[in-house]
């Protein structure tokens, strides 16, 4: 499904990481672990194509993307601090892939009420992104990202920040929603009890590296 | 805003003074040119063609140059917010130039670049208008652009979002306000333009503002120029009102992500462009002072520094010099005085002194012009016949200058966290050493930076200066104006001199303002 091969970051003269490699399945979610600096989020962000490798390739169902633009990947992203779009209000920020590929609006109605619904939010879906609170701004981000259906969907420390109570229900969430639906995902994560509750795989980025 | 000051009871008084000056000097000689045009009957001078045609010119080149200046400023603001180069903090200075350079000296610098035939005509005006603006659009629309976090345009960009797409869904509705407030302040400028028309347009080009001047001080039609006044203060106030109730639920981001989204110049193409963005830019904002410098050495097509020397020993020049430079100080003392009191009464006072904001931008709405005749029609009869008091001019430069002061200052005073007072506080300071050992020393910068734009408006000020001004109190922008009236190379040549000498005085501003900023 998603292949990494031989890859190497360049990070202002000095190497990130070089020679990293990495298969992901079908389906399957893949947590990602590291000390803080190592390049988890740069890995990411070069799978989405905001970043570029300086050697290696990335493969996407054996189609080579590593020179792609990212709109043309169908890669999605949560970011660590969500990243809601603060002029459109929830239900136009879910909207909003749906709206760039000029979807019909009354499926683009239906897929918004299906996934706000699926993430417990669906009497928020009026309402503008700036006062939100974390737990809720999460889910959005969350629901934004797979309303796309993307063919990855990569996870950037996203329950970062979150109060303990909370941190532990969106992680079970996060996981039921996930596998229900078979997205195929990339976790970064700090947390290895987090890492270890959600995916099938457990990396560390150091060990990628040969 | 709570601040460690809001028991003081000196606070409640802090607005005191700016509000005086602005109801005696502004709200009253409009209040009276507002009442006196509707008792006049002046009426039909709106139905008359000369007008009709008058304001549809000033109105239709107002919106030219205010669409032009925007279609200019955005890739150079683009340039400016996405990406980081050499030479970039000095480009910044440098476009940012003109926005303060006297308008006498961009309508003489339009008036020496351009060829005869295209004197008197809107397009002279047109570009002069644009040469003004641009970079005051493009710092106003780079500055709000660098805000926008740059991962949200990378979460469009995973959404499926193109460049040109993003531009229009995300970029675009997050800069409106910006765009929309710099194209209002544009907008004013350019319908109250007043020094570029009188020396670009001449009398086949009349804008409301030069008609206001040409009925009340050559036709001696007072009533007709209230009236005009009045309709330029109603038009620019609806507009203003319309725009803000627009604008007002706009989403604003307002701090500076930690990301920065300026990149590095990489890739060629990137190099190119902004190479031939920045480079014409560079060459449309020099271009025109550069030429004015070269005219003031040229007489007769021949070089020669005659005029140099001959503005110095005219004792009548050297009166207009030393004038101005007087009102350039009492003024910067003046708007400098009452914009750190506006801008203290808003960050230490309750929520209702929140009108000294509103008020203190009256002079942005209504012109120098329209300030400079309220104030003759106003102060005209003893026991306050003011008109020819010497305080009266530079009074009513601190009005002009008075909303860039406190504009200046008032952010800063704002940014204050409380905790830092209160931290001196407990360390046993008076609210008074508080004041001076906290707030004094983090705003000292934006006060001077304030004084100093003050006094570059005072030394090239037009509109209110051609009413106010007495023979024997000229300022350098009226004697620049009457030396270009004149016929001779010669005089205009000196005119072109102290053209330069007011160029070169609003650049060292600019240039030691950026520098102070960029070090603070």
């Amino acid at each position: 499904m998603l292949e990494i091969d031989k890859a190497s970051v360049v990070y202002e003269s000095s190497q990130l990481f070089a020679n990293l490699s990495l298969k992901i399945n079908a389906h399957e979610i893949v947590a990602l672990t590291g000390p803080s600096g190592c390049g988890k989020t740069t890995l990411l962000r070069c799978i989405a194509g905001l970043e570029s490798i300086s050697t290696g390739t990335i493969l996407l169902n054996n189609q080579d993307i590593t020179n792609q633009p990212t709109h043309l990947r169908k890669i999605g992203m949560v970011f660590q601090d969500n990243q809601l779009f603060p002029h459109l209000t929830v239900g136009q920020n879910i909207a909003y892939s749906l709206k760039i590929k000029r979807v019909d609006k009354k499926i683009t109605e239906q897929k918004v009420r299906e996934v706000t619904s699926l993430v417990g939010l669906a009497h928020l879906i009026d309402r503008t992104v700036t006062n939100l609170s974390g737990g809720e701004a999460k889910r959005i981000a969350v629901a934004r990202a797979l309303v796309a259906e993307p063919k990855v969907l990569l996870l950037d420390e996203p329950l970062t920040g979150l109060d303990p109570d909370l941190h532990g229900r969106l992680l079970e969430d996060l996981g039921k929603l996930l596998r229900t639906r078979g997205t195929t995902v990339l976790h970064v994560t700090h947390d290895k009890a987090e890492a270890s509750t959600i995916a099938d795989r457990v990396l560390d980025l150091r060990q990628l590296i040969s | 805003m709570t601040t460690i000051y809001n028991r003081s009871r000196i606070v409640n008084w802090l607005a005191a003074l700016p509000i005086a000056v602005i109801c005696a000097f502004v709200v009253a000689p409009v209040v009276n040119i507002l009442v006196s045009s509707f008792q006049l009957d002046s009426l039909n001078l709106l139905r008359s063609e000369t007008i009709r045609n008058v304001v549809w010119f000033t109105t239709w080149q107002a919106l030219t140059s205010t669409a032009v200046a925007l279609l200019v400023a955005l890739p150079i603001a683009f340039c400016m917010a996405n990406f980081r180069f050499a030479s970039q903090r000095f480009t910044t200075s440098l476009i940012t130039m003109p926005f303060i350079l006297p308008s006498i000296v961009v309508g003489a610098a339009f008036l020496q670049i351009l060829p005869n035939n295209l004197h008197r005509t809107a397009f002279a005006l047109i570009l002069a208008h644009v040469y003004f603006n641009f970079g005051f659009v493009t710092r106003l629309i780079s500055a709000r652009w660098v805000q926008i976090h740059p991962y949200l345009d990378d979460a469009a960009r995973t959404l499926g979002a193109s460049p040109l797409k993003l531009f229009i869904t995300l970029t675009m509705p997050l800069l409106r306000k910006a765009i929309v407030n710099a194209a209002l302040v544009v907008f004013t400028l350019c319908f109250t333009s007043y020094g570029v028309v009188r020396i670009l347009g001449g009398p086949s080009r009349s804008t409301i503002e030069t008609e206001i001047y040409f009925r009340a001080m050559q036709l001696g039609d007072v009533s007709g120029a209230m009236m005009l006044s009045a309709l330029q203060i109603i038009v620019i106030s609806v507009i203003f009102h319309a725009t803000n109730k627009q604008i007002g639920q706009t989403v604003e981001q307002t701090t500076r992500p930690i990301i920065s989204r300026q990149r590095p110049l990489h890739a060629n193409k990137h190099k190119i462009a902004i190479t031939v963005i920045i480079a014409s830019t560079t060459a449309f904002a020099v271009v025109p002072v550069f030429a004015i410098a070269v005219k003031s050495v040229v007489t007769n097509s021949r070089f020669t520094t005659t005029a140099w020397r001959t503005v110095f020993t005219n004792p009548e020049i050297v009166q207009s010099l030393v004038k101005t430079l007087i009102y350039a100080i009492v003024t910067m003392m003046l708007a400098t005085l009452l914009g750190l009191l506006s801008a203290c009464s808003i960050a230490y006072g309750n929520k209702k002194f929140r009108y000294v904001s509103g008020l203190t931008a009256l002079p942005i709405v209504i012109s120098a012009v329209v300030i400079g005749l309220g104030v003759i029609i106003t102060f005209d009869s003893q026991p306050i016949d003011w008109r020819g008091a010497q305080l009266m001019l530079p009074l009513a430069h601190a009005l002009v200058a008075l909303p860039l002061a406190m504009r200046i200052i008032s952010p800063v005073l704002q940014a204050i966290p409380d905790s830092l007072r209160q931290a001196s506080n407990v360390l046993g300071a008076s609210s008074w050493q508080t004041w001076r050992n906290i707030d004094l020393k983090i705003i000292r910068r934006a006060v001077a930076a304030a004084a100093a734009i003050s006094a570059a408006v005072s030394i090239g000020e037009f509109g209110a200066s051609s009413f106010l001004a007495r023979r024997g109190s000229e300022t350098l922008p009226i004697t620049i104006s009457r030396l270009l009236s004149r016929p001779g190379d010669s005089l205009r040549t000196q005119a072109f001199v102290l053209a330069t000498l007011l160029a070169l005085f609003s650049i060292a501003i600019i240039f030691i303002i950026d520098r102070k900023n960029s070090h603070a």
